[in-house]
């Protein structure tokens, strides 16, 4: 029972991470219907990003969560400006698959050649406590970046919901006709989109840093992950992005105790396979 | 208000409108005819800046607007109901209208403006809260009248206000054009396929054929006129 018990709670403390990076790929897609390919690799830049402001300046990774989060967002909206967007105006999709995968090999590749193939971690004070609650035992980190991931989503959600600029976002992403006929500035909210996106994952790398050991193709899960979570969630649906994460970490966390750890990536591909045909033939059948 | 002098645009390479000139004046409800095809949108996108007009000129209350951004257009004074309404289909009404509220001016008056658009149409204070997508067709076109109404619009222009909705509403909203221009002195530019009702709302007329004027007049020297009459009006 205690086994299970903590497996759920595992279970729901991985699913933020896959959560967090589903509501940056949806909220890219939900506005510019492109799929960012590179958004695991922006995960990683993220954790070198915090490993560096830790080993060099001796920046807690904390403490450097706002700084790695805006360095990101600066980042995001570079790349939007001078690659994706002049993309976009081809209306190619195959021209922004390539861009993006691309991008996503440059980075990884270059993590390779700056920092090396080796795993390298960061080792905080507070790393290795853990806080018991009730029978259950917590890494404090993965306690913290849970709530920190509370607060970006409920966060992000009031943005959308109620800020102008949400409101111009949500706008966009439904209407980029009606968006431009109401003097919206298509293109600042995709500046704006793409820096967010890019900035929720590097807040995931930030947090993962902690307990997760960083290397140059350390995104890729978690970045195909953020897929399963942009479909299984629903299109451009924060809350919705938000509990697909929690479901898929919970799923991986209790195939790996019924199963086999090792089995777990194969039973949450499976699992989302068997979710897009039981989907398209309900669609089907509607018809 | 608005002198239309040789426009010339279409897409890439292909030119749609061929030196098409008009004239409106403040407080005048001016209609554009022509078939499906005919460049009627077209006009609408060049004159708002949509799309970049080739050449020609557009001015505006003594301004230049030809090439300008589209917003820079908006903020001249020259707002649009597009072509299929555009709406923003799961966000509210309100938060529909508050959209069309882009500058700092009027976003100041939006209150009062969304006071005025309840008044012309109160069918969308009561849906204020719903989502734009679950009205009626009639009820949506009203939501895209009254964007527009909230930009604060000099020149108003309509694109098919009429397309897919049922006769009466096509009346209504039309109705509410002919007033505005009446009374608020905001004039109004409307593109229309369905020609007797355009004529019966509009003061004068254009009609476009194959990206050229090939007419214009009063509305009722063109509702008389032997070619409107055998190519639009069937009789």
């Amino acid at each position: 029972m205690d086994v299970l018990l903590q497996a759920i709670v595992n279970g729901i403390l991985l699913g933020g991470f896959y959560a967090l990076m589903g509501m940056g790929q949806n909220i890219i897609f939900g506005v510019m219907k492109i799929v960012n390919f590179c958004h695991g690799e922006m995960l990683m830049v993220g954790m070198y990003l915090t490993y560096m402001l830790y080993t060099y300046a001796g920046i807690d990774p904390y403490l450097a969560l706002p700084l790695v989060a805006i360095i990101m967002f600066l980042l995001g909206a570079v790349i939007q400006h001078t690659l994706i967007t002049p993309s976009l105006k081809t209306k190619s999709f195959t021209n922004l698959l390539f861009l993006t995968v691309g991008l996503g090999l440059l980075l990884s590749n270059g993590a390779l050649v700056l920092f090396g193939s080796d795993y390298k971690s960061i080792r905080t004070s507070y790393s290795q406590t853990n806080i018991m609650l009730g029978p259950v035992s917590v890494a404090l980190p993965k306690l913290i970046s849970f709530l920190v991931l509370i607060v970006v989503t409920i966060a992000l959600f009031t943005f959308l919901k109620y800020s102008t600029t949400g409101k111009q976002i949500r706008a966009v992403s439904q209407n980029p006709v009606g968006a431009e006929v109401c003097g919206i500035n298509v293109r600042r909210i995709y500046l704006l989109t793409y820096g967010l996106g890019v900035a929720l994952a590097g807040i995931a790398g930030c947090l993962l840093t902690q307990f997760y050991s960083i290397y140059p193709t350390a995104g890729a899960s978690f970045g195909f992950r953020a897929l399963i979570v942009v479909v299984v969630g629903g299109l451009g649906s924060i809350p919705g992005a938000f509990f697909a994460g929690i479901l898929l970490g919970l799923l991986e966390q209790m195939s790996a105790l019924f199963i086999s750890p090792s089995y777990s990536d194969m039973i949450v591909f499976i699992t989302f396979i068997v979710i897009l045909v039981v989907r398209q033939l309900l669609i089907m059948r509607r018809k | 208000m608005l002198k239309v002098e040789n426009l010339n645009a279409g897409y890439g390479s292909v030119n749609i409108l061929w030196d098409v000139s008009m004239e409106l004046n403040d407080g005048e409800v001016v209609a554009v005819l022509g078939s499906n095809g005919a460049g009627k949108t077209t006009m609408v996108r060049a004159i708002t800046g949509m799309i970049r007009p080739t050449s020609g000129s557009i001015v505006f209350n003594g301004e230049e607007l030809c090439k300008k951004p589209s917003r820079y257009i908006l903020d001249a004074g020259i707002v649009q109901v597009p072509e299929g309404r555009q709406l923003f289909t799961e966000m509210t009404v309100l938060e529909n209208l508050q959209m069309g509220a882009f500058s700092k001016e009027t976003k100041e008056h939006f209150q009062e403006n969304l006071e005025k658009c309840y008044k012309w149409f109160p069918k969308l204070e009561e849906r204020a809260k719903q989502a734009a997508g679950t009205l009626s067709g009639g009820e949506q076109q009203m939501v895209a009248v009254a964007r527009a109404l909230i930009g604060m619009p000099k020149l108003l222009i309509l694109d098919e206000p009429s397309l897919g909705l049922a006769p009466n509403i096509v009346d209504d909203i039309l109705n509410v054009a002919k007033t505005l221009a009446k009374e608020s002195n905001i004039s109004v530019l409307l593109v229309e396929q369905d020609i007797t009702k355009a004529l019966a709302a509009a003061d004068r007329g254009y009609v476009i054929e194959n990206g050229h004027v090939a007419l214009s007049g009063t509305a009722d020297e063109l509702a008389a006129n032997e070619h409107v009459k055998k190519a639009y009006l069937g009789i």
